[in-house]
C-alpha cells in the first residue's frame, strides 16, 4: 500500500501524560507548544524493577493538590504526586489472609475525588480490586512526609465474585457505582456506598447451534458520565455489549470487532462513540447506537492495545500498548470526526493516517493517564500560546461544517483566527470562562503587536 | 541524397556533408544505446542488448583496475589512498526507526534482565527443546526435524499426535522443556516455524521459506556432536534484540569451540537466514611465498636447501575455510505473541499487518 498525503499535522496541543509500564517506570510525556508539538519523554521515575511492574493506576488531577495512586505487583499501592513524582503514602494491599500478591494481583483502582473536595481535609479514597475478587475501599491521611500518613480511617472489604477472576472494573463519573467482570464472571454494577450488588448481567442465548460461549469480560467503561445505567464491555471472544440496566439483563446491542479479544475500551464524553482496542493492536471509533465502525485509526501500532484515556477537554486520545513500537499514541480525534463527513467505511480508512503522535517508550506499557491540569498551568505560567487556541479553534469549527476538507479549515481557520476566536471561547461552558477570558486577552495583545 | 551532391558540390561541402552522415549516424548509434527496446527485431535487439551488456562489463572492469591500480600507487607512495565510495542499498537507506537500540541504553538492559529468557540466558536452566509438528506431517516435514535436531542440542521430537497445542505446552511445562519448536508443513513441505518459550512466553510465529535440505547441498559436511557456536547478526531493533534472544534461547551457553561448529542467523531486511556451518583454520602456503621460495631456490641452487625451506615456512598462510552443513532456510516474523500459544486469547506484541508496509526501506527487526 503506498503511503498516502499526510495530513498536515497542526501540532500536538500541550498536554501531559503519564506513562507505566512493567518495569515499574513511570514516564512524564510532555507536549508543548514552543516545541513545535512535539511530544517527549521529560522524566522517568523509579528504578527498573520487575516486581515493581504497574498494575493499575488512577489520577485525581484537581487544581490543587493532586494526586496520583499507583498499584505494584508487589502488593504496594503507592500514592504520589503527579507534579514531580514524590512519594506521599505507600501502602500493603496484601490482607491476612496471606494470598501472595502476585496471585491476587490488583485489577481494579479507582482514587476518587469528591469526598477529598467535600472535607477538604488530606484524605483521599481509593478503591482497589483484585482477581479474586477482594473489592475494598479505604481512606488514607496524607500527609507531607510519607512515614507520618497512617491508612484507614475507613476501610471497607466485600468479595465482588464467588468465582471466577476478575479483570476489569470501572467506577463511573459521579463514583457511586461501580461495574465489575472478568473470566467466568458475568458484569455486575455494585452501589458503591452501600457495597451492595444492584444489577448482574445475563448471559446471551446459546445460538441456533447450540454453541455457549463462556463468559470472559475483558474490559468496561461507562457510557455516559451523568447515567450510570448503560455500559459498554468488551469481551475475550471480541464481542462488544452495550448493557443497559434500566432495560434487561442480556445486552441491549452487541457487535464483533475483528479477530482478537477486547483489551480496551473508552467512551467520548457527551456522545455515543466508543473506542475500542484490542489484542493485535487494532483501534477503532464505534457508534455504539448502531455499531456502526466510523473509522480506525491506523498508525504505527503494531501491540496489543493495553489502555485507552480521552483527554477530558482536548480532542486527544492517549492508548498504550503492549508493543515496544508505539505505546503512546495520541491522536487528534477531531481530525478522525472531519473525516466523517465522508461516508467512511472499514477499508476506505486504510489510507487514512490520523493526526498521531508516537513516543517510543521501550518497554511494555501498561497503563496511561493525562494530567488535564497540564494546560491550564501552560495558560497561565507561559505567554499566550497559539497551539491551544489553534486546536481550540478547530474543534470549534469542525463541529460546525464537517464536509471540507481538514486542511482547508486549516487555513481558513487561520485567517478567521483572532476573530472567531473571542466568539468561540465566548460559547464555551461556563467553567472554561475565565481561562477563556484569559485567553482572549492574550490573543489581543498579540494581535495588537501584529498590527 | 548526399550522393547526388557528391557529384555537383564541391569537395569541401561534401566532407561537410560526410561529418554530417556521421554525426547523424552517431546521434542515431546513441539512441539505439539508450533504449534497445525500441528495437522491433528480435534478434537484432537481444545482440544490440548482449553488445551492450558487454560494453558495460568492460567498462566496470577498466573503472576497477584503475582503482585498484590508484589505490596501489597511493599506498607505495606512502599516501592515504582515495576512500572508497559506498553503495547505497536498502538496507543502508533504511528509515530512521528510533526503536533501534543503542548501547548505552540502561533500560533495555534492565529489561533484557527481566525478560522470559534471562534464566536460561544465564545459565540457571539448560535449554531442552520439544520438536513437534502439525497434525498432518510427511516427506520433507520429518526430514527437516531430523536436521534440527543435529543442530540443536538436547533437542526431542515428540509425535504430534492429535494433541491440542495447549496440552503440549502443558505437558512440556510439566517436563521442564524450556522452548518448543512446532514445524508446520503444507503440501508435504515445512511452510512455518512456531517458536514457544516456556513457561511464560513469547510464542513467535515465522514464515519458513527455500528450504534446503543437507542432502540437497552440494559437498556438505555432517556436523558432530560438538555443542555448535551461535551468530546472529543484525537484530538491531528492540523487537529484533527480543527475537534474537528468543532464537539465543535455544541453544546451550558454552559453545564448545573445538567441535568448529557454526550456526548463524542473519538477518537483513527482516529475513532471517539460517545456515549451518563447519569451519576450519588451515595453513597453507601463500601465492607470493611460493614463487619467493622458487626465486629463492633458482638463485641459490648451490646454497643448502634448508634456508629456502625455512623461509617456506614462515611464509604460511593461515586461511579458513567453510563447509555448509545444512539445512538452510530463510524465516520471516509474522507475529510475536505475549505468552504461550493461544491464538484466540492471545495478547499481541506485535502483528504483521499490511498498513505497515509503507516503504521497502522501512525494517521492523
Amino acid at each position: 500500500m503506498p503511503r498516502t498525503t499526510t495530513v498536515d499535522c497542526p501540532g500536538c496541543p500541550p498536554l501531559r501524560a503519564l506513562t507505566f509500564d512493567a518495569l515499574g517506570l513511570i514516564k512524564v510525556i510532555e507536549a508543548r507548544g514552543e516545541q513545535g508539538g512535539v511530544a517527549k519523554v521529560v522524566e522517568r521515575w523509579g528504578e527498573p524493577d520487575t516486581s515493581k511492574c504497574v498494575l493499575a493506576a488512577s489520577t485525581d488531577d484537581s487544581k490543587h493538590d493532586p494526586l496520583l495512586a499507583v498499584a505494584r505487583k508487589s502488593g504496594l499501592i503507592e500514592v504520589l504526586n503527579p507534579l514531580n513524582g514524590d512519594l506521599r503514602v505507600s501502602i500493603s494491599n496484601v490482607n491476612d489472609a496471606g494470598a501472595r500478591p502476585e496471585d491476587d494481583a490488583v485489577v481494579g483502582l479507582h482514587l476518587f475525588r469528591r469526598q477529598r473536595l467535600e472535607s477538604a481535609s488530606r484524605f483521599c479514597t481509593l478503591l482497589t480490586c483484585t482477581t479474586k475478587g477482594n473489592a475494598s475501599m479505604r481512606s488514607i491521611e496524607i500527609s507531607n512526609l510519607p512515614e507520618e500518613s497512617s491508612s484507614s480511617s475507613s476501610f471497607k472489604s466485600w468479595n465482588v465474585c464467588a468465582s471466577g477472576t476478575i479483570l476489569c472494573s470501572k467506577v463511573d463519573r459521579s463514583e457511586n457505582y461501580a461495574v465489575f467482570g472478568g473470566k467466568g464472571v458475568e458484569v455486575n454494577l455494585w452501589d458503591l456506598d452501600k457495597c451492595t450488588k444492584i444489577w448482574t448481567a445475563k448471559s446471551p442465548p446459546k445460538t441456533s447451534l447450540g454453541i455457549f460461549t463462556p463468559t470472559w469480560f475483558t474490559s468496561a467503561t461507562f457510557l455516559s458520565a451523568d447515567d450510570h445505567r448503560k455500559f459498554v464491555a468488551g469481551t475475550n471472544s471480541h464481542q462488544v455489549r452495550l448493557y443497559d440496566t434500566s432495560a434487561q439483563r442480556r445486552p441491549v446491542m452487541s457487535f464483533d470487532f475483528r479477530e482478537t479479544p477486547i483489551k480496551a475500551l473508552a467512551e467520548e464524553p457527551d456522545s455515543y462513540n466508543i473506542y475500542v482496542g484490542n489484542g493485535s493492536g487494532d483501534l477503532a471509533s464505534v457508534d455504539i447506537r448502531t455499531g456502526k465502525l466510523l473509522g480506525c485509526f491506523v498508525g504505527k501500532c503494531s501491540g496489543s492495545i493495553r489502555s485507552i484515556v480521552r483527554h477530558p477537554t482536548l480532542p486527544v486520545i492517549a492508548s498504550c500498548g503492549e508493543y515496544l513500537d508505539a505505546p503512546l499514541h495520541l491522536d487528534l480525534s477531531g481530525q478522525l470526526f472531519a473525516h466523517l463527513g465522508y461516508k467512511v467505511t472499514a477499508t476506505s480508512l486504510c489510507g487514512l493516517f490520523l493526526n498521531s503522535i508516537v513516543v517510543f517508550l521501550k518497554q511494555h506499557l501498561t497503563e496511561v493517564v493525562f494530567d488535564s491540569t497540564f494546560a491550564d498551568k501552560e495558560v497561565a505560567q507561559a505567554a499566550a500560546d497559539p497551539h491551544i487556541d489553534e486546536t481550540y479553534n478547530m474543534k470549534e469549527i469542525q463541529g460546525d461544517e464537517t464536509e471540507t476538507l481538514p486542511v482547508k479549515r486549516k487555513k481558513a481557520s487561520k485567517e478567521k483566527d483572532n476573530e472567531s476566536k473571542r466568539k468561540s471561547s465566548k460559547e464555551k461552558t461556563e467553567s472554561k470562562k475565565s481561562k477563556s477570558k484569559k485567553k482572549s486577552k492574550r490573543v489581543k495583545v498579540e494581535s495588537d503587536d501584529d498590527a | 541524397m548526399g550522393g547526388k551532391r557528391k557529384k555537383s558540390e564541391s569537395e569541401e561541402l561534401i566532407e561537410g556533408e560526410k561529418d554530417n552522415d556521421k554525426n547523424k549516424e552517431g546521434s542515431n548509434k546513441k539512441k539505439r544505446e539508450i533504449l534497445p527496446s525500441m528495437i522491433k527485431n528480435k534478434e537484432k535487439r537481444s545482440s544490440v542488448h548482449a553488445k551492450l551488456k558487454h560494453e558495460k562489463k568492460l567498462e566496470k572492469r577498466k573503472k576497477l583496475k584503475a582503482r585498484d591500480a590508484a589505490e596501489k600507487l597511493a599506498l607505495e607512495l606512502g599516501e592515504e589512498p582515495p576512500p572508497r565510495m559506498v553503495p547505497r542499498t536498502i538496507e543502508n537507506t533504511r528509515e530512521p526507526d528510533e526503536t533501534v537500540c543503542r548501547p548505552d541504553d540502561d533500560e533495555l538492559f534492565a529489561g533484557n534482565d527481566a525478560d522470559e529468557f534471562s534464566s536460561v540466558l544465564k545459565h540457571d536452566r539448560t535449554p531442552k527443546i520439544l520438536i513437534t509438528t502439525c497434525r498432518f506431517n510427511s516427506t520433507r516435514g520429518p526430514a527437516f526435524i531430523s536436521e534440527l535436531l543435529t543442530v540443536i542440542p538436547n533437542a526431542h521430537y515428540f509425535k504430534r499426535g492429535t494433541y491440542d497445542m495447549k496440552k503440549i505446552v502443558e505437558y512440556a511445562n510439566n517436563k521442564d522443556f524450556t522452548s518448543i519448536i512446532v514445524v508446520h508443513t503444507n503440501r508435504r513441505d515445512p511452510d512455518a516455524l512456531l517458536v514457544i518459550g516456556l513457561p511464560d512466553g513469547p510464542t513467535a510465529h515465522f514464515k519458513l521459506s527455500k528450504l534446503v535440505l543437507r542432502k540437497e547441498i552440494k559437498n556438505h559436511g555432517n556436523p558432530t556432536g560438538h555443542l555448535p557456536e551461535l551468530v546472529l547478526n543484525n537484530f538491531t531493533t528492540r523487537l529484533g534484540h527480543r527475537i534474537g534472544r528468543l532464537i539465543q534461547s535455544l541453544f546451550p551457553q558454552d559453545p564448545e569451540f573445538r567441535g568448529r561448529r557454526v550456526v548463524t542467523f542473519h538477518n537483513q531486511r527482516d529475513f532471517i537466514f539460517f545456515r549451518h556451518h563447519r569451519y576450519i583454520f588451515e595453513t597453507k602456503e601463500g601465492k607470493e611465498s611460493d614463487s619467493k621460495v622458487k626465486k629463492a631456490k633458482e638463485d641459490s641452487k648451490s646454497k643448502k636447501t634448508k634456508d629456502a625451506k625455512g623461509e617456506k615456512i614462515t611464509k604460511e598462510k593461515v586461511i579458513a575455510r567453510l563447509q555448509e552443513c545444512g539445512p538452510r532456510f530463510t524465516l520471516k516474523l509474522i507475529s510475536l505473541q505475549h505468552g504461550t500459544f493461544d491464538t484466540k486469547g492471545g495478547e499481541f506484541e506485535w502483528v504483521h499487518k499490511p498498513e505497515m508496509d509503507t516503504s521497502r526501506r522501512r525494517f521492523f527487526l
